[in-house]
């Protein structure tokens, strides 16, 4: 197996790491960390393609609006987090429960 | 191009609108710092008067045709151009009919409104999958927020599941991209190279990238099987808010939606046929959205469902691929715009006066509150696609679009979608007239107050019913300006 494609299964294997901890995980904190994996997956995949495609640096320069974009979801998501903490006393999506279908 | 500042200066000078609003979200912050006193009336003006400003310079100033900025990142064209003014024209309908906020936190919300117009704003002429998902993340970071501004134990739950949803779907189309891009070599989407290397490579991985990041685009819009957060997002945040989030960011999405398929169909030469995926999608999302809907009890979660049912229509026009279904579809958004606007603004008003309301609790309201009960009406008459409002209008359009499409392709999916969305507008009569139905024929129970006064409210639902009869009698004056609009990729 060539560098390239090992680096590209490894992307495939954290985005589909992250992807399995956003379904199973219960806690909102841990959706974040499995957000975050299958973001650095892209980054990965984009710097890879890049070294295939060397005449710009568009790829480099997306990852870095990626990470750009990660820290933004972070510290928006943190705080919504928060926000529902203080009226649910729990981080756990599932245990909220005033919003649901009622027929 | 010789000179980088030279052309940074130059492409600055022709985005005037998205500058406009810019300056005026920095003015918001600074005022919100400094007034202690009629902050809310303030800020409300100058965000009217910077919306107008940015209709008026869009309306008037821009070039029509279309002009490359900032190397290739954004182009503004008619297309995008008319897309701003919906964009701009449904911020005004938005602050127009937000009540003064809780806890003194009227800057951060008109803070957020502007963003995410200066989003859409972006989304709507954007080139490039840099500027794409920059402008998304915009949109979908500030209308996240928004949706808490209930303040409230629900409005914080909604929020919270409408980032958890978001922020999944983002990941999965920034990663669906960035394997676009190993195969294309290059971001910019209108590019030659992009089409000559998809062409050439048709793998399933470019189904699968495709799907992806389609994935993103269909979440913003809310259609079917990206609508699950619709609901509860609808039902718990402030009603002027769902009126905003439900018709800017989807049209941002729909904008963004009909560049990057044109692109990824290459001109009917991909070897996957996107029409037939997004003809799925659509069918889905007007059958699914039609069938929720009739069983809801809640106002806000009916008109959810009812949203999702909406954006399977506007998919429609684009699953014509062809400029007359761009053209009905840029119909079909405004009447949508103005539409969901009247029934919003009539229920809102309905709220403020009686509180959180279910569908039952407004039986017999309609003789005390005669104006927003007209106006519901109407809105609902036109969502459901009947003459003579212009909800009708825009249907027959967008359903001829996809009948001359399928005269063209024989596709059978195309049939069975022109056939499942006319039946599908006797479903959505029953639960579109049930509101009308508790509001005017059922008796009341206890004796209600009258509502309260509400000039404004009153004057926009005046001004949008006439807009909604103005263009069912003659439509050809707003078509005559969308035909003009030639869309190149």
């Amino acid at each position: 197996m060539s560098d390239h494609t090992l680096l590209f299964a490894l992307g495939a294997f954290l985005f589909s790491a992250g992807l399995l901890i956003v379904l199973t995980k219960k806690n909102a904190i841990m959706i974040l960390l499995g957000i975050e994996l299958m973001l650095n997956a892209s980054n990965l995949n984009l710097i890879l393609f890049n070294r295939q495609n060397p005449t710009t640096y568009e790829g480099q320069f997306f990852a870095l609006f990626v990470i750009l974009v990660a820290v933004c979801e972070a510290a928006v998501g943190i705080a919504i987090i928060l926000k529902a903490y203080h009226y649910f006393h729990t981080s756990v999506p599932d245990q909220f429960s005033d919003l649901k279908e009622r027929n | 191009m010789n000179d980088p500042l030279q052309h940074i200066f130059e492409s600055v000078s022709l985005l005037i609108p998205e500058v406009i609003i810019t300056a005026s979200l920095i003015i918001t912050i600074l005022l919100g710092l400094i007034l202690k006193t009629n902050k809310h009336v303030i800020l409300k003006t100058l965000a009217l008067a910077s919306y107008g400003l940015a209709i008026f310079i869009v309306l008037h100033h821009l070039p029509t045709t279309s002009t490359l900025l900032f190397g290739g990142m954004i182009r503004i064209d008619e297309f995008s151009s008319y897309f701003k003014f919906l964009f701009l024209t449904g911020g005004i309908l938005g602050v127009w009919i937000s009540g003064p906020q809780k806890e003194n936190s009227s800057a951060e919300y008109f803070l957020l409104f502007h963003a995410v117009i200066l989003g859409s704003c972006l989304l709507a002429s954007s080139m490039n999958f840099i500027m794409v998902i920059l402008s998304l993340e915009l949109i979908s970071l500030s209308s996240y927020l928004l949706t808490g501004f209930g303040f409230n134990k629900k409005s914080a739950e909604g929020s919270l599941k409408y980032f958890l949803f978001g922020t999944v779907a983002t990941a999965c189309m920034i990663y669906g991209i960035s394997i676009i891009y190993g195969i294309a070599g290059t971001l910019d989407f209108s590019s030659e190279l992009f089409l000559k290397n998809l062409i050439a490579l048709s793998s399933p991985l470019l189904l699968i990238a495709g799907l992806f990041t389609l994935a993103g685009f269909l979440f913003k819009i809310t259609a079917v099987p990206f609508h699950l957060w619709a609901p509860d997002v609808y039902e718990s945040a402030p009603t002027p808010v769902v009126a905003f989030i439900s018709v800017v960011p989807k049209l941002a999405g729909i904008a963004v939606l009909t560049k990057f398929t044109l692109a990824i169909h290459l001109f009917g030469q991909s070897g996957y046929n996107w029409q037939v995926i997004l003809s799925v999608i659509s069918l889905l999302s007007i059958l699914i959205g039609n069938l929720s809907a009739i069983a809801q009890t809640n106002p806000k979660r009916m008109l959810a469902y009812s949203s999702v049912a909406q954006s399977g229509f506007l998919l429609v026009g684009l699953v014509a691929f062809g400029m007359d279904g761009i053209h009905f579809m840029l119909f079909y958004s405004t009447v949508f715009l103005v539409m969901n606007f009247l029934v919003f603004n009539a229920l809102n008003q309905f709220e403020n006066s009686y509180g959180e309301l279910g569908i039952q609790s407004l039986a017999g309201l309609g003789t005390l509150s005669i104006i927003p009960s007209l106006a519901i009406l109407i809105g609902f008459v036109s969502l459901t696609g009947l003459p003579p409002t212009a909800g009708f209008t825009a249907k027959l359009f967008i359903f001829g679009s996809l009948w001359g499409a399928y005269q063209q392709s024989g596709e059978l999916i195309l049939l069975v979608l022109f056939v499942i969305g006319l039946l599908n507008t006797v479903i959505s009569l029953f639960f579109y007239l049930k509101i009308p139905y508790y509001l005017f024929i059922k008796e009341k129970k206890e004796t209600a107050n009258s509502i309260k006064s509400d000039v404004a409210g009153n004057l926009l639902s005046l001004i949008l019913v006439i807009v909604l009869f103005y263009l069912f009698i003659s439509p050809d004056k707003l078509m005559g300006w969308i035909n003009k609009i030639t869309f190149v990729l």
